[in-house]
């Protein structure tokens, strides 16, 4: 990316304000330990569903649990899901996309094929029918989500090395006789970098989004493990005694999701010329 | 035109074969015994037998995948498990109002998203088009299930003007359906107008900053009708594209939304086929709405040319 | 009264005309009617309006004549000799009789996939001795016998509608009960109608009884504080208060006949130690677990029979919690600095909680939980399996003792899922069976218990109660232990 797209990306006052909340959000995820009152999974069964006070700033939930501690420890579960199942994504799609382009031929058809028909699917709905035949935990919720994230990554890429691929750069590589993978590291990847990582951070908005809605339907995390969906989901049964058990962690996942499309939109909007002044 | 259509959705089955292996073949690897959970805990391991032998799970999955196609071929969905009745029919009857909720909420989505992305895009770098980006960018990132609690909380708990949830077909009662369809509605559709409202505001820049608009300008035509005439009707175009690209998006959310409020829809069928292991119904459910995906891709195309006189398909 | 809750309470009297018309909100909705192949529990809240049963029970778990006005117990138990009621037809006319009868048992019996075999493999034959008698035979005493024909092995359905309709009888159940079958939706509705010709004279009062599943707890509440449902069951504990505070409406609970704990299993993992059984079992506070989960609704436990019925011993203290036992016991078994073990739960939200209260008592005595939730078909596979080291399953209770513990804790028992095999308690089960009088059964039944307690195949938790949220205008609802409302007699009042 060149200079002038990181200025125009650091002009932008929404994607500062979505880096400013995910630089919170990863250092309560890093010092959950050291930022929290209380264990988030030791339970007080003499303080149950208590409202915010100055003892509980977020209050208690069902079990007496620290709403406050619970919510921090959450950021590691809700980030690390929302990363790593956009790595996995990345890595696979990368992967799929970058040989179909590349080769062409009978390759990208089948490759091509199968995307297609993954995308046939509605993006929620293949994610529970994976999660449900993974069974439910942290690591399967995050396979699930990036297995169903990789044809996005797949089709960018593939459709980027072919925009890419009669260039001159790239032919000169090939009449130098430089090996197939060194023209993809060197040459290819360097130029399709910028739609990637746009895609990446709006795919992490959607993989966040995603792992709170299959522990919502308890299809993610496992208890006592704190997952933001999960505490919303436990707090739906509560509503009209202690509406603080959802207003949190909702408002928590709600600003991990905003954070990462502030960002991604003020790089799209960077990286376009047609959006300059 | 009909030719274009044909060949459109002809071009499109080698896809949905993959789709239907795909279904298949994750619906048969979910853990768990639809035998055993159908007899619940009256189970002895004979009827187990002899409840998988009945249900057909006994034999060989490719027996069983080209069983199940050739009924598909036939218009056969199968028999459900749980509910001892063909899948057909219980699809039909919550297919209705997942279509209601979804048509609803997309009606919420236009009616808030374009005029929210002209508006943008007229004012562009005011604090009008901040506003809209950051409201956009919130309906976008707003959990529907946060939103939908949130909605119970204000309006039936609080407030209590609706009631939280439940269901009554419009030939029922269309005033009570409308009222109970509300809150739904507006949860699914937000997400929708957040993205419409971005695409419109970035499609009508563009086509503004384009020479006709600005002859058109010149010429003397009225602010107005320019805007109406000639910008958003070009501008349409790739707002359609996110529309059509989120309707599937709609699907999805409608089994979040369909279980927060407990609507009995396409998407709380979902969720119980894959909570039952009711293969035939979960089967039928998924491969319907990845069929549904793909007609409103060809739909979407076919709008191109309604919108776009310069668009002909041969 | 809340603003929209007046709304739709006029909505709701006016879509439904003047007709009496009781609804009923439900937890799911009852899978398959017929009940030879019926295995869902709350099939039979729709079955029992239905149908008849040969006989039926009463407030205090009594068996009492339905069908079968008298009978006889010959040779020791082993052959029951049936008096028919006389001029009962089946809602399609069929007359009632014991053709039928036969019929009815001979297909339970026999019929493929049917789900009652089991509970009727004692019965060798049955014998039509005139059109208003029936002579069945037993292989050996069995003094369960008339309890399991007050439940779906004794519902009578019509013989003729069976040969008609042959594997969709259950999408259209006839039978001779107090209402008839008129149309279902799934998952939405199920209508029945009054029985015009119904044996009983006067009965039943209501015109019309509709069942709604609601699998959603605050959904089902919300339907009955909105007056779009008359009677809902089961309400979640937390939902108790808002029906009591609401001036329309009150709350019937009483105590139900299952029983819920955990299982441990005895072939592997940790729990092959006893002493390590007891450590875990001496963490829990049933009190505790009452209170947080239940809000004091459930009752604690002390072995498989429930207050209330035959075989519940009131000398059978509940245990107690006792952290200086677990430490002790821990260090009995080797284990003084705890150990660690996983405990498979169904999905669910009460569940879970209920998992995490059993966690955070355990911890305090150096045994980790790990929480695992599979979904119900995966983990009852598993358990019978034998692959879990604990797993939450309980029972939703049968009249009869024998119903609530036969099946679970002997050798090789199909729903035991600790694996626990005890000749001893296996000799004790054989017997309770063959003796009739109560009092001797009861004390065979004891003396398992005890041996349970010790041995820890399961750990018995609580007994779960039967909540009814129901409007004031119903009444005539009768309070049977066995969570099935009967609506025969029930009326609706005016405002």
């Amino acid at each position: 990316m060149s200079n002038r797209t990181l200025r125009a990306f650091f002009a932008n006052r929404l994607a500062m304000a979505g880096m400013v909340i995910l630089l919170l959000l990863v250092l309560g995820a890093i010092f959950a330990p050291i930022l929290v009152p209380y264990n988030p999974t030791s339970t007080d069964f003499s303080a149950l569903q208590q409202p915010p006070s100055s003892k509980h700033w977020f209050g208690t939930d069902q079990l007496g649990r620290d709403i406050f501690s619970r919510v921090i420890y959450g950021a590691r579960v809700s980030l690390a899901a929302g990363l790593i199942s956009v790595l996995l994504a990345l890595l696979l799609g990368g992967l799929i996309g970058l040989v179909a382009g590349f080769y062409g031929g009978w390759i990208d058809d089948v490759l091509m094929r199968l995307t297609d028909a993954m995308l046939a699917f509605p993006f929620l709905v293949l994610a529970i029918a994976l999660a449900a035949v993974l069974g439910p935990s942290l690591q399967n919720t995050m396979l699930a989500i990036g297995v169903v994230t990789t044809p996005v990554f797949a089709r960018l890429i593939r459709g980027q090395v072919l925009a890419e691929r009669p260039r001159e750069y790239v032919q000169a590589a090939v009449a130098l006789g430089s090996s197939d993978g060194r023209i993809i590291t060197r040459h290819l990847l360097p130029n399709i970098l910028g739609p990637l990582i746009v895609q990446v951070s709006l795919s992490t908005a959607t993989a966040v989004l995603a792992e709170a809605t299959l522990s919502f339907l308890g299809l993610g995390v496992q208890p006592p493990t704190p997952s933001w969906g999960s505490m919303l989901n436990d707090a739906r049964g509560y509503l009209s005694q202690a509406p603080h058990m959802a207003l949190f962690p909702g408002l928590a996942i709600f600003l991990a999701v905003l954070a990462f499309n502030l960002i991604g939109d003020g790089l799209r909007d960077a990286l376009d010329p047609r959006m300059k002044k | 035109m009909f030719l274009f259509v044909l060949r459109r959705l002809m071009g499109g089955l080698p896809t949905l074969l993959l789709v239907t292996v795909l279904v298949f073949t994750l619906t048969r690897v979910l853990p768990g015994d639809p035998a055993r959970l159908l007899l619940g805990e009256e189970a002895t391991p004979e009827l187990v037998a002899q409840i998988r032998e009945e249900l057909g799970l006994n034999r060989p999955i490719l027996v069983q995948y080209a069983d199940w196609l050739w009924g598909l071929v036939r218009g056969d969905l199968g028999h459900s498990i749980r509910g001892n009745e063909p899948v057909a029919p219980i699809i039909w009857q919550k297919l209705p109002t997942t279509l209601e909720l979804s048509l609803f909420s997309l009606l919420v989505a236009i009616v808030i998203g374009i005029p929210a992305g002209v508006l943008a895009a007229l004012r562009r770098n005011t604090a009008i088009d901040a506003g809209v980006t950051v409201m956009a960018l919130s309906g976008v990132s707003i959990p529907n299930f946060f939103l939908g609690i949130l909605l119970i909380y204000v309006f039936s708990i609080r407030l209590a003007w609706i009631p939280p949830s439940g269901y009554v077909e419009p030939w029922v009662d269309l005033q009570k359906n409308l009222l109970l369809m509300l809150m739904p509605a507006i949860t699914l559709g937000t997400a929708l107008a957040g993205a419409i409202a971005r695409f419109t505001r970035n499609s009508m820049l563009e086509v503004l900053s384009q020479d006709y608009v600005r002859t058109a300008r010149a010429k003397g035509l009225e602010g107005r009708v320019v805007v109406y005439k000639h910008a958003l009707r070009n501008a349409a175009i790739p707002v359609v594209t996110v529309i059509g690209l989120q309707l599937g998006g709609l699907l999805g959310g409608a089994v979040v939304t369909e279980q927060v409020f407990s609507i009995p829809g396409f998407g709380r069928l979902l969720v119980d086929s894959v909570f039952n292991r009711d293969f035939p119904v979960l089967q039928a459910v998924v491969l319907i709405s990845a069929l549904a995906v793909f007609l409103i891709n060809v739909l979407t195309d076919l709008l191109y040319a309604a919108i776009d006189p310069r668009i002909r398909y041969h | 009264m809340k603003k929209w809750l007046a709304a739709v309470v006029l909505w709701s009297l006016g879509g439904l005309g003047l007709a009496q018309t009781v609804t009923v909100g439900l937890d799911a909705d009852p899978p398959n009617l017929d009940p030879l192949l019926s295995s869902a529990l709350v099939d039979r809240q729709v079955q029992n309006q239905i149908y008849d049963k040969l006989v039926d029970l009463d407030e205090n778990l009594r068996i009492v004549p339905m069908l079968a006005t008298s009978w006889r117990v010959e040779e020791d138990g082993k052959v029951y000799v049936f008096n028919l009621r006389q001029g009962v037809k089946f809602h399609d006319g069929t007359d009632f009789n014991a053709e039928a009868v036969k019929f009815n048992l001979d297909r339970y019996r026999s019929a493929p996939g049917s789900r009652r075999s089991g509970e009727l493999s004692l019965i060798t034959n049955v014998q039509v001795v005139n059109p208003y008698t029936v002579r069945v035979t037993l292989r050996e005493p069995f003094a369960p016998f008339l309890a399991i024909l007050s439940d779906r092995s004794g519902m009578m359905v019509s013989p003729t509608a069976v040969q008609r309709l042959g594997a969709d009888f259950g999408n259209n159940p006839v039978g001779t009960g107090p209402f008839k079958f008129v149309e279902r939706r799934r998952q939405d509705r199920i209508v029945l109608a009054r029985n015009e010709n119904y044996w009983q004279r006067g009965l039943p009062r209501i015109e019309q009884l509709i069942y709604r599943p609601f699998p959603d707890d605050d959904v089902r509440v919300a339907n009955l504080l909105s007056g779009a449902v008359s009677i809902i069951t089961p309400v979640a504990a937390k939902d108790l208060a808002t029906i009591r505070s609401n001036p329309n409406l009150t709350v019937n609970n009483f105590p139900g006949i299952g029983y819920q704990g955990i299982w441990l299993n005895h072939t592997k993992g940790p729990f092959t130690n006893k002493a390590l059984r007891q450590a875990f079992a001496a963490t829990i506070d049933r009190d505790v677990v009452d209170r947080v989960v239940f809000l004091g609704t459930a009752l604690p436990s002390n072995g498989p029979f429930p207050p209330g019925t035959l075989a519940h011993d009131k000398a059978i203290p509940v245990p107690k919690r006792d952290l200086a036992l677990a430490r002790q016991k821990l260090a009995e078994g080797g284990r003084p600095q705890g150990f660690s073990f996983t405990l498979t739960i169904a999905p669910g939200p009460v569940l879970a909680q209920l998992a995490q209260v059993y966690q955070a008592m355990a911890a305090e005595a150096g045994i980790q939980v790990r929480i695992e939730q599979v979904e119900f078909g995966t983990l009852l596979d598993r358990a019978a399996k034998l692959e879990l080291e604990a797993v939450a399953v309980g029972w939703s209770g049968r009249p009869d003792p024998d119903g609530n513990i036969y099946d679970f804790v002997r050798c090789k028992a199909p729903n035991n899922y600790s694996g626990y095999c005890n000749p001893r308690v296996d000799n004790l089960l054989n017997r309770a069976r063959t003796v009739r009088l109560p009092e001797a059964r009861r004390d065979l039944y004891s003396q398992i218990t005890k041996i349970i307690q010790e041995d820890l195949p399961y750990i018995y938790v609580y007994h779960p109660q039967t909540t009814i949220g129901v409007s004031r205008r119903l009444s005539g609802l009768p309070v049977i232990p066995d969570g099935i409302l009967r609506f025969r007699s029930v009326s609706l009042g005016g405002q």
